[in-house]
């Protein structure tokens, strides 16, 4: 069998898992926190026909190698900040810069997200819109009446008959040294893996960690334009292999003709 | 009897099917960064009667894009990095790195992409990558990216994953500088892969019409010469 037609079948293939890859960041575009994938692909292995040998007369001549094709190599996450959106819900939070907010999850692992609108359970605690709550835990007292939280993730309060500023917490940020080994979830949370690394948990703006933003959240980072114009070249991509589809159809078709 | 102008006929097909082969790699790996066509070619060597098809590797550089990914790496200019991977030193074209889990520069199969002295352990929040290959960390240079051109590139082989391999070791690069934030797409034109594909068939077609006319030629030979 032709091989040059399994090489465009990878073609068409690695371009389909490019618009999968395209649609998912086009449907998240108004995620918050959400950061964009792109998939990237690679050829395949070659079957070595001949090492590069000499010809007659000395001539010296390249190897000959038949492609297989390409395939995915990766969908890697593209970890830039997105644009910060005011919200003035003093519970909404943006990381300006690295890190992310840690979250402990049902089971008690921990999760990791950039999605920084917070709500308060009926205890007080600070918790995700699924409940998990913000690590290390962060209870607003009943009668407080102001929560600031600063950019370094300092949680205070006024409560009191004085209105006393008082501190019941402070954020703190997780950082890796791979982030884009953490592995999506869903619900706007990550896991930390074997490509992640372990975290590094620390106050926000020290060692390389963001800052915390009030009343801000961070908008996804996909930007429809540069989805739209991928998304085109990608089709055009697969319209081209299954033409290359066709032509080796027809030149297979053609040679079977042969026999009478 | 005479089959030369048949034999012909057969080689031309084998050569135009590898061809073909060739050109449908090549637009499937039209999405693949780094990616560096196949060219076959046919081939009069001195002393054969026979053309061969010859296949070249096609270094030529490709369009540089901006990603703005601060570890996607391109390379301009002729030559290569290196990379450590379980079956010795590879070239590559750059591409999509990464860090690995202890911070140590990797691409994306895990392979330690190499500087001057050895693999690059970068700690730290901002990471710049210089044209000459200088890597900084947070303003600090920590390391040099190993850039390598060949002497005789006709004798690098593809691996496939975008990694090539040579016989001959790599000399330190010249004229050959990195860029960061970018990524090298394949030197594939996908508007003359199609116009290939279409004179490839059509040449194709062409041989199996040329062969049916000389063996319809022969069938008469065969069937009506010597009948009385």
């Amino acid at each position: 069998m032709n091989p040059g037609l399994r090489a465009s079948a990878t073609g068409m293939i690695a371009q389909q898992k490019m618009v999968d890859v395209i649609a998912n960041n086009l449907a998240n575009v108004n995620t918050t926190g959400f950061k964009r994938s792109r998939a990237s692909f690679e050829d395949m292995l070659y079957e070595t026909v001949q090492g590069p040998h000499t010809g007659a007369n000395d001539a010296q001549l390249p190897a000959m190698q038949i492609g297989h094709g390409t395939r995915l190599a990766a969908i890697t996450r593209i970890d830039s900040q997105g644009a910060a959106q005011a919200t003035n819900r003093p519970l909404d939070l943006t990381i300006d810069g690295e890190g992310y907010f840690q979250v402990s999850m049902p089971d008690g692992t921990m999760a990791y997200t950039r999605d920084g609108s917070f709500n308060l359970s009926d205890t007080g605690q600070l918790v995700t819109h699924d409940g998990n709550a913000l690590v290390p835990d962060i209870v607003i007292p009943p009668d407080a009446t102001n929560i600031a939280i600063g950019s370094d993730g300092q949680v205070t309060v006024s409560s009191g008959t004085g209105n006393n500023a008082i501190v019941v917490g402070r954020i703190q940020l997780a950082r890796f040294a791979n982030t884009s080994g953490l592995m999506s979830i869903g619900g706007n949370l990550l896991t930390e893996t074997a490509a992640s690394g372990a975290p590094t948990c620390g106050n926000p703006q020290e060692d390389g960690s963001g800052r915390v933003v009030q009343g801000m959240l961070e908008s996804s980072n996909v930007e429809v334009v540069t989805e739209m114009t991928d998304m085109i070249a990608a089709q055009r991509a697969y319209e081209i292999n299954s033409r290359a589809i066709k032509a080796a159809d027809e030149m297979m078709s053609s040679i079977s003709d042969l026999i009478r | 009897m005479n089959l030369h102008g048949i034999i012909n006929s057969a080689r031309s097909l084998s050569y135009y099917t590898k061809l073909q082969n060739a050109v449908a790699n090549n637009l499937a790996n039209a999405g693949s960064a780094g990616y560096k066509a196949d060219r076959v070619t046919a081939r009069m060597l001195a002393g054969q009667t026979q053309p061969i098809a010859v296949n070249t590797l096609d270094l030529a550089q490709g369009n540089i894009r901006d990603t703005g990914r601060s570890l996607d790496v391109a390379l301009q200019g002729s030559g290569f990095l290196v990379v450590d991977t379980p079956n010795g030193e590879r070239f590559t074209r750059g591409g999509s790195l990464a860090l690995d889990a202890s911070g140590q520069l990797v691409d994306q199969h895990g392979n330690a992409v190499l500087g001057t002295d050895g693999p690059l352990i970068l700690h730290g929040k901002q990471i710049d990558i210089q044209p000459d290959g200088t890597v900084s960390v947070d303003g600090k240079a920590v390391g040099q990216l190993r850039l390598e051109t060949l002497k005789d590139p006709g004798a690098l082989k593809k691996e496939g994953a975008g990694l090539f391999v040579s016989d001959t070791p790599g000399e330190p690069g010249t004229g050959l500088s990195v860029q960061q934030g970018s990524l090298e797409d394949a030197n594939v034109d996908p508007l003359m892969g199609t116009v290939d594909l279409i004179n490839i068939q059509r040449a194709y077609t062409a041989n199996i019409d040329a062969l049916k006319a000389m063996d319809s030629v022969m069938a008469t030979v065969t069937s009506d010469v010597g009948r009385v």
